[in-house]
């Protein structure tokens, strides 16, 4: 038994602050209580064999099969992406070499992140901007789910390099942020309850009054409001678009990024998006740099074009465009969707559930569990580098791929 | 194996040759002397009427990191406008200023350039760009880390820390960011942007931390000397871009009281602010200053007339410029306690009156500063324009009929203003490989490239002769990396990655404790994860070459 550091992969916070218990395998953290990081290391590994089928199989027989399948696919889906660099440009290469098409779990709400900076950029921050600078914190419908420790680590803090007193931190949603009440005494704090047709509309009279006589307002919430921005030094509007309503979640981002830029026409604010779960930023950035365009990328021409509602997994996998799609999350089980027109294979966690209902299923280990790693973090600029705490024998995702680019000639 | 490059004309200024006819002997992809009777000559390549100089050598071009992949989502227009297949032996991509990294790797070779450097990396992000780089293939590749902006160094400058701590910070960082030196970006005005002042000249004062741009210039360009630094302190000034700035990049040469210092692209640092619409050109007074400063390097930054992206570190100074972004729409990002990021997308046009005085500038900088040792070829890639530009700059230094003809084309108030037409200078082919390889080379503190003696890298570009030297430049007829052909006939032949340059330096390990707790504290990460270490870019592939930080020269 031993206690060791540990860079945390399950989220794109990459907590580096946790101290696990490390005895045959088992990993136990001993300074957290992240229920993300709990569930995801509960998972008990019984076995790890590949399958065809459903039947098990060896790991050369099952790549063997998986190489046969692009070999002769017309068109391939990589769908899923939870990965990490090099299992990000192992999956490059081979949608470059077998013309396929490249999306992600998340990419149904990060797309609106993507088509609102395409169409207006944007004023952004990083973590440590948030901690250290923002006096006023404004969370826009969402909770703590995907990053659990956001809060505790960047926002509730006493010590910040500005010496902020208590921050105002204001909720605008529907939602009851209990994560907030609780630690109402760290923070000062107010709610605005407002449903998802309202908060837009909140927004855009935010935006529009800014620049009016404060006399004219006569809304005492919209007053108090654009009061505290005013009075703000440094705000921040934190924003998750996965959790606003799938209907209006585009035009809400736009108005938060139209906010930020009339806000800094006479003070500082920045925004932060906190969509990224399974790491879709790092898949993202991965693919900006290899190929000039980030997810829903298809490579179907020999070069890259991009499409945000064309190369949606659902739209291709409902419309049997693709004869095959091949998941891979080397994070967490989560529900891939199986089509039995389209030929599936999934390269994924031992535990997956859905490992016997696939036609190839290749088990790898989880970048930082089962081999060193870099991950991308929420704001995209940190990578964080993530260290082997386990000893099972699991390919990673790279492995898996690198060895069906070796079988092209064959 | 020794391959023998007989016949060509050679262009070699650290070894003063100047067009002699030379053979050149490659073993083991380093230039060696000429073999003895035993040893075998495996293949000669005749370059009769064929031009040789070393690779050439890329100061300052933003090729990787965030700012990169920002501009790159900001504007998938521009990508679609540049689409590459895939080959057996390439890669896919597309974009041409924020051009997707193996093609930026396929472009660079094919001009006959084999060393890049990506100036502004931030610390937090440089683990980021390294593994980004790791991708553009065919070029040795290096990063300078972007200090002059970052809390933790500002406050000791604040409580007026002694310059051996601050030089074991700047260590510290290097060694960390494993760069090859250290960008000075609008010195404590990144920060001063934070606090919402929107403009810091050289002399006025940071508002938290009541010190000003000049103390930060002092303080880390001595750094660097006292470092023994492979390179200078690298320094984009303060006001880029405003009319007027020239007094201020002037008082900066003046600040560093003759200890050496690159400028870089001063192009957008030479604005006078005369004449009806206040903005006129600050060349001349700034040549004179370089001219007469033997301690000052710089790069133009060129710009050229087209869309392109400007992607900088200096959030104060690109937020000031958004309202010129064409297409309509920007990014900034104030990042990690450190610095920031700003993106803004440009079309240079020579019918607009301040892009054309900005082109005239940018020349007429190269033309009146004298020694081409001092003066580098850049276009800020891609701020000025994407470096696929430089054979047309290169046409337009050296063929004054040319550059007259083109001249002529630009805005007439601008024409009116600027002393361009009435400079005769030509630049000759070796004044050339001067600012594109030995210069470079030589302010770098690369010994084995940028020159084709004995031990240096045989990296070696080969031109057909040509009178028009846009078309010269643009399609070398061979280039050999490492002793490697890699493109011949404008056509790549071997895909590789180059090295990557980390300079070496040393610290007292105390700094560390401090810095562990500010991190801890302020930083929400651990330190010993900010380090970069060596393995993980062995786990990536990446091939390291260390240059010792043991300048004598400074």
């Amino acid at each position: 038994m031993k206690n060791i550091n540990f860079t945390c992969p399950f989220c794109s916070l990459l907590c580096d602050d946790i101290q696990l218990e490390t005895k045959n395998n088992n990993l136990k953290p001993l300074n957290t209580s992240c229920p993300l990081l709990l569930s995801s290391l509960k998972r008990e590994i019984k076995e790890q064999f590949p399958r065809i089928n459903g039947q098990k199989t060896n790991i050369s027989q099952a790549i063997e099969n998986l190489s046969i399948l692009i070999k002769k696919s017309k068109s391939t889906l990589f769908a899923g992406m939870g990965t990490d660099i090099k299992g990000t440009k192992a999956t490059l290469e081979i949608a470059d070499i077998y013309k396929c098409i490249v999306d992600h779990f998340s990419g149904d709400s990060y797309v609106k992140n993507i088509k609102s900076v395409q169409e207006l950029g944007g004023f952004f921050l990083t973590l440590s901007e948030l901690k250290n600078r923002s006096d006023t914190i404004i969370i826009i419908q969402s909770s703590y789910d995907t990053a659990p420790r956001l809060f505790e680590k960047y926002i509730f803090p006493k010590d910040t390099i500005n010496n902020l007193k208590k921050r105002k931190v204001v909720f605008v949603g529907s939602k009851v942020p209990q994560f907030l009440y609780k630690n109402i005494k760290k923070i000062s704090f107010e709610h605005i309850k407002l449903d998802s047709v309202n908060l837009l509309n909140f927004l855009s009279r935010i935006r529009n009054s800014i620049n009016s006589e404060v006399l004219e307002i006569k809304d005492r919430r919209l007053l108090n409001f654009l009061k505290l921005l005013k009075q703000t030094n440094y705000g921040s509007i934190l924003w998750s678009v996965s959790e606003l309503d799938n209907n209006i979640n585009d035009l809400i981002v736009t108005e938060i990024t139209l906010l930020i830029q009339e806000l800094n026409k006479f003070t500082r604010f920045s925004g932060l998006s906190l969509s990224g779960s399974d790491h879709i930023l790092t898949v993202n950035e991965v693919m900006l740099w290899q190929t000039g365009f980030p997810i829903r990328t298809s490579f179907q021409n020999g070069f890259p074009v991009h499409d945000v509602n064309l190369f949606s997994t659902k739209r291709l996998i409902d419309n049997k465009e693709i004869d095959l799609v091949i998941w891979i999350n080397s994070f967490n089980e989560k529900k891939i969707i199986i089509n039995k027109k389209i030929k599936t294979v999934l390269i994924g966690i031992p535990t997956h559930p859905q490992k016997k209902n696939v036609d190839v299923f290749i088990p790898v280990g989880t970048p930082g569990l089962d081999y060193n790693s870099h991950l991308i973090r929420l704001d995209k600029v940190v990578t964080a580098p993530l260290k082997k705490v386990r000893n099972i024998s699991l390919p990673s995702v790279d492995q898996v791929l690198n060895k069906v680019k070796e079988r092209q000639f064959q | 194996m020794i391959t023998k490059l007989e016949n060509a004309r050679i262009y070699d200024p650290t070894n003063k040759i100047n067009g002699k006819i030379k053979d050149l002997f490659i073993k083991n992809g380093t230039i060696i002397d000429k073999p003895k009777r035993n040893e075998k000559i495996s293949k000669i390549i005749n370059l009769k009427n064929k031009i040789i100089m070393s690779g050439g050598i890329d100061i300052h071009s933003h090729i990787a990191g965030g700012k990169v992949n920002l501009a790159r989502l900001l504007l998938p227009e521009e990508h679609r406008k540049y689409l590459y297949s895939s080959s057996n032996k390439l890669r896919s991509g597309s974009g041409l200023g924020t051009c997707s990294s193996f093609h930026i790797g396929y472009k660079y070779a094919k001009l006959g350039y084999t060393t890049v450097f990506e100036p502004a990396t931030l610390p937090s992000n440089a683990r980021s760009a390294i593994i980004e780089m790791n991708d553009i293939p065919l070029i040795d590749k290096g990063t300078y880390t972007v200090l002059s902006n970052d809390d933790f160094l500002l406050k000791l400058i604040q409580k007026k820390t002694d310059q051996k701590k601050i030089n074991d910070y700047v260590a510290w960082i290097i060694q960390s960011t494993k760069s090859l030196g250290i960008k000075i970006v609008n010195p404590g005005g990144i920060n001063a942007f934070k606090f919402n002042q929107r403009e810091l000249d050289l002399d006025e004062k940071n508002k938290k931390y009541g010190i000003t741009p000049r103390s930060i210039l002092k303080v880390l360009t001595k750094s660097l000397i006292d470092l023994k630094a492979p390179h200078p302190i690298h320094v984009h000034g303060c006001n880029l871009g405003v009319p007027g700035n020239i007094k201020t990049t002037v008082k900066q040469i003046n600040a560093v009281e003759g200890k050496p210092m690159h400028l870089t692209h001063i192009q957008y640092h030479s604005y006078n602010n005369e004449g009806d619409r206040k903005f006129s050109s600050g060349a001349s007074i700034l040549a004179e200053e370089i001219n007469k400063n033997k301690n000052i390097t710089c790069d133009v930054g060129q710009i050229m007339f087209a869309q392109t992206v400007t992607a900088s570190a200096d959030t104060m100074s690109q937020y000031r410029n958004h309202h010129f972004a064409h297409p309509k729409k920007w990014i900034c990002v104030d990042i990690e306690c450190e610095a920031g990021c700003g993106i803004v997308p440009f079309k240079y046009q020579d019918k607009n009156f301040v892009h054309s005085l900005q082109w005239a500038i940018g020349l007429e900088l190269f033309l009146l500063i004298k020694d081409p040792w001092r003066i580098y070829l850049t276009t800020d890639h891609p701020n000025g324009a994407a470096f696929t530009a430089y054979p047309k700059l290169i046409k337009l230094l050296m063929d004054r009929s040319f550059r007259n003809d083109e001249f002529s084309k630009i805005n007439k108030y601008a024409q009116k203003n600027s002393i361009l037409s009435s400079l005769k200078r030509e630049y000759s082919l070796y004044d050339i490989a001067v600012m594109t390889r030995a210069g470079p080379a030589k302010v770098l503190g690369l010994k084995n490239t940028g020159h084709l003696g004995i031990g240096a890298k045989a990296n070696i570009t080969v031109y057909s002769e040509m009178d028009d030297k846009e078309k010269m430049f643009e399609n070398p007829y061979m280039v050999i990396k490492d002793g490697e052909i890699v493109v011949k006939n404008g056509k790549i032949k071997k895909v590789f990655n180059g090295k990557f340059y980390i300079a070496q330096t040393d610290y007292d390990r105390n700094i560390e404790k401090e810095i562990s707790s500010y991190f801890e504290k302020y930083i929400g990460r651990k330190m010993q994860n900010f380090k970069i270490q060596n393995q993980e870019l062995w786990d990536h592939g990446i091939e390291i070459e260390n240059i010792l930080c043991d300048r004598n020269d400074y």
